[in-house]
């Protein structure tokens, strides 16, 4: 008794301590509120400052398609002369294969070779689901539904093994790692192997799949509703009233004005200018020599049919 | 009617008590297994809702990797089995799977059921002819129920 | 005449006097840093400077980086005959390194393999002392038989600002021509491999596939507890132990022995202490920047830490054939890159296997 007494009152404390400081974070947000009105115009014109900027400076755009040329942001890890030679080296492999324009949600079709395999080739298919890594360690995750047993494989971007990567569905999906798709229903990331690749028309902006996925119910690999995951459909079903009462006072809602931390963890716009104009001309040079290549592939393969 | 209830509630049971290691996921002692061929022992184990457990890992750290030999304790009996398909994190290039795979096989390495119905890693054909020697088990019988390779 | 005879005298009155050779025994010899130990930061101020003279320093210094820069190697002018010939017990100079970062490689069959990167940067031979004339301080008791008289070569590397150092730095360096340098190191040659001041050295010095011995300063992790210093397994974390987690525990036993030996593992500060990686193999060579990659990621110190390399003196993983002795010369038409043949360079075609 006395000590459910006891537990009984430190779960009060506790659950004071918590009100307490919910309490501080709400009159801390009232300050806040107050100076919201200047505040905002700022920051809008900071975003339409930078659509500017990445109007104006199409190398910005690159960022996103090919992130593993960006060094890591830690400053312990930084030197200029590592970040070039590693470039060059980067840009040497793509003019051997062709590493398309692919993000996380893509469907690709990876074809490796494999000493182990019987044809000393292997292809795999699947869902992107994370992407991480730069320079010559970029790696991503393939996931894929074979048999009714999901499976994942993860590739080195770079690996002279890779002998080609094709994208057969290039889109985008609402969240930046799709780590949930392991505790969603499997036909979520069910994809045959002889799939035929979507060519989109030339000069469309990549499409952002909306779908939202239903998840198994738990147990999950992890907290996924502390996540902020826009792709997931059902995750309400699935808490109880403890689950969401913790989400609540985990949530870090300060950390997007962060701004020391977002600068820790990227790598800022005049550093990247440097990056991308000295990368850009020799990916656009691949970019044409791949097309114009293509076109005479084209153009030759009816021959031998004919003759 | 009652007694498939008991058994349910004895599984939420043992299955709570027993885990593999939440972020490792590996393959420890009675950590339980999914078996993938269709051996009689297995298919109704895993229908009862009674996955076998590990109770032997036959390498040095007691943990079970991609083509290790286990034994496992499978509806009373002991039974060997090579594990071939792993949760955890696996190297570049190597499938990682949703569950920890098994296929059973007896002391000479011919596996008990005569196929297998999920997909099983093309590096388990180099591990399983290093593990075969002249005298000792043919662990490479197993490669010929594959019907798929990733 | 009656003067030495006195002086005689003195002396060997002087000798008689116990006390004399008693404190003579006690004394220690008085530190005497090598000459090179010059103060090196100069605390000079640029308030009194004014901008002409601040744009006067500044093409002075211009001229100078010029006119060294246009300094001929002067191993142009050796006569490749009469240079002496490498054996295996020959002793070569080595380079001064910066550790610039890791990133992979591949192998031909395909494996990953993490390597470091070492930029030689602006390596000069400084100043030679034959060994006749090379007589270091002795700082411990035990006296090592020399089998060989090893000469001293100093070499620096990156040049600096001379007005940031002090006079008696850029002396240093001025004999040899060159501009005062940020690190200046000592090098034990044996004689036939000499090399005239003023000669630069690339990283070519060494070939791709041999083996270096690397020297640095580890990471420095400052005061640690035995967990982290000496990989102790502390204590539980449950079972009703109270404030011993990580903890060493037991320092001693009882008895005969009751006290802490000397080497007992303890806590204490860790790292940034000089160490050897011996036998590290060159994967590739950079001629263009110079830069050295080597197999590994175990050389000590962070990105940016300065190292030394040496040939290796592990007896399997020495070299079997000559070296470029003393030292590589520059070459206008060397390749930008060498590799070792177990590398797959990243401009060829993709690996493929074939079907046994």
């Amino acid at each position: 008794m006395a000590l459910a007494i006891r537990r009984s009152s430190s779960e009060v404390f506790g659950a004071a301590k918590w009100f307490i400081r919910r309490d501080c974070r709400v009159l801390s947000t009232v300050p806040e509120r107050a100076e919201e009105k200047p505040v905002t115009p700022k920051r809008e014109r900071q975003a339409v400052s930078r659509v500017r900027a990445s109007a104006r400076n199409p190398n910005l755009g690159l960022r996103h398609a090919y992130p593993e040329f960006l060094p890591d942001p830690n400053p312990k890890w930084r030197n200029s002369l590592r970040e070039k030679l590693e470039r060059s080296d980067m840009l040497k492999r793509r003019s051997q294969i062709d590493i398309p324009e692919f993000y996380v949600g893509s469907i690709l079709a990876v074809t490796i070779a494999d000493p182990h395999a019987q044809g000393k080739t292997n292809r795999f298919v699947g869902i992107c689901i994370e992407r991480k890594g730069c320079g010559l360690r970029a790696e991503f995750t393939l996931r894929n539904v074979v048999d009714h047993q999901g499976v994942e494989v993860r590739y080195d971007l770079y690996d002279p093994t890779v002998q080609s990567i094709q994208v057969l569905r290039l889109e985008k999906r609402l969240d930046d790692k799709l780590l949930y798709l392991r505790d969603a229903l499997p036909e979520y990331s069910t994809f045959s192997f002889d799939m035929d690749p979507e060519i989109l028309p030339e000069g469309t902006p990549v499409p952002v799949n909306p779908v939202q996925v239903k998840l198994k119910p738990r147990p999950w690999l992890e907290r996924w509703e502390r996540q902020e995951l826009k792709g997931v459909a059902n995750i309400e079903e699935h808490l109880k009233e403890k689950d969401r009462v913790r989400r609540e006072l985990r949530a870090t809602p300060w950390e997007k004005y962060d701004l020391m931390k977002q600068y820790r963890k990227t790598i800022p716009i005049e550093d990247q200018n440097d990056i991308w104009a000295e990368v850009n001309h020799q990916l656009r040079q691949l970019q044409l020599t791949r097309k114009t290549s293509a076109r005479k592939r084209t153009f030759t393969t009816p021959k031998p049919q004919l003759g | 009617m009652f007694k498939s209830l008991i058994t349910k509630l004895n599984c939420v049971q043992t299955s709570r008590t027993f885990h593999t290691t939440a972020c490792l996921n590996e393959v420890r002692l009675l950590s339980r297994l999914r078996v993938v061929d269709n051996s009689e022992i297995g298919k109704r184990a895993m229908a009862e809702g009674k996955p076998p457990k590990v109770i032997c890992v036959y390498n040095k750290k007691h943990v079970g990797y991609i083509g290790d030999r286990v034994m496992v304790a499978i509806k009373g009996q002991k039974k060997k089995g090579i594990l071939v398909g792993l949760k955890q994190k696996q190297n570049v290039k190597v499938p990682k799977f949703d569950s920890n795979n098994v296929v059973l096989i007896d002391d000479n390495g011919t596996p008990l059921g005569n196929r297998i119905h999920v997909p099983i890693p093309t590096i388990l054909r180099t591990i399983l002819k290093e593990k075969t020697h002249s005298k000792g088990a043919d662990y490479t019988k197993l490669l010929g129920i594959a019907t798929r390779f990733v | 005449m009656a003067t030495g005879n006195l002086n005689l005298l003195r002396n060997a009155f002087s000798k008689l006097r116990i006390d004399h050779v008693f404190t003579r025994s006690l004394q220690r010899p008085r530190y005497r840093p090598p000459y090179w130990y010059a103060p090196k930061e100069s605390a000079t101020s640029d308030e009194f400077l004014t901008q002409e003279n601040k744009q006067f320093i500044e093409e002075v210094m211009q001229d100078k980086m010029q006119l060294q820069n246009s300094l001929q190697s002067p191993l142009v002018n050796i006569d490749q005959n009469e240079t002496p010939t490498w054996n295996p017990q020959t002793r070569r100079v080595g380079l001064i390194a910066r550790k610039i970062g890791n990133y992979p490689l591949w192998t031909k069959d395909g494996k990953k393999v993490l390597t470091t990167l070492l930029q030689v940067v602006d390596n000069h031979v400084i100043k030679y002392i034959p060994p006749e004339e090379f007589n270091p301080m002795k700082t411990s008791s035990v006296q090592w038989k020399e089998k060989r008289k090893l000469g001293c070569m100093l070499v620096g590397s990156e040049t600096i600002d001379p007005s940031t150092v002090t006079r008696e730095y850029c002396g240093l360096f001025s004999n040899a021509g060159m501009l005062p340098k940020r690190h200046l190191f000592r090098f034990m040659v044996s004689p036939e491999s000499y090399i005239s001041p003023g000669t630069p050295l690339y990283a070519t010095h060494f070939r791709v596939g041999d083996y270096i011995d690397v020297r640095a300063k580890t990471m420095d992790r400052g005061f640690q507890g035995v967990m982290k210093r000496w990989g102790f397994k502390g204590m539980p974390a449950s079972h009703g132990v109270t404030k011993t987690h990580r903890r060493p525990g037991n320092i001693g036993s009882g008895g005969e022995k009751a006290r802490v030996w000397p080497g007992t593992k303890m806590p204490g500060h860790m790292g940034n202490r000089w160490r050897m990686l011996r036998g590290v193999k060159i994967l590739r060579i950079n001629t263009q920047h110079n830069v050295i990659w080597t197999l590994g990621v175990a050389i000590p110190g962070e990105t940016g830490a300065t190292c030394y390399l040496f040939d290796t003196v592990l007896p399997l993983k020495k070299h079997s054939s000559s070296p470029p002795f003393p030292t590589q010369p520059l070459v206008d038409d060397l390749p930008l890159e060498y590799f070792d043949e177990s590398i797959q360079r990243f401009d060829e075609r993709s690996i493929t296997y074939e079907e046994v």
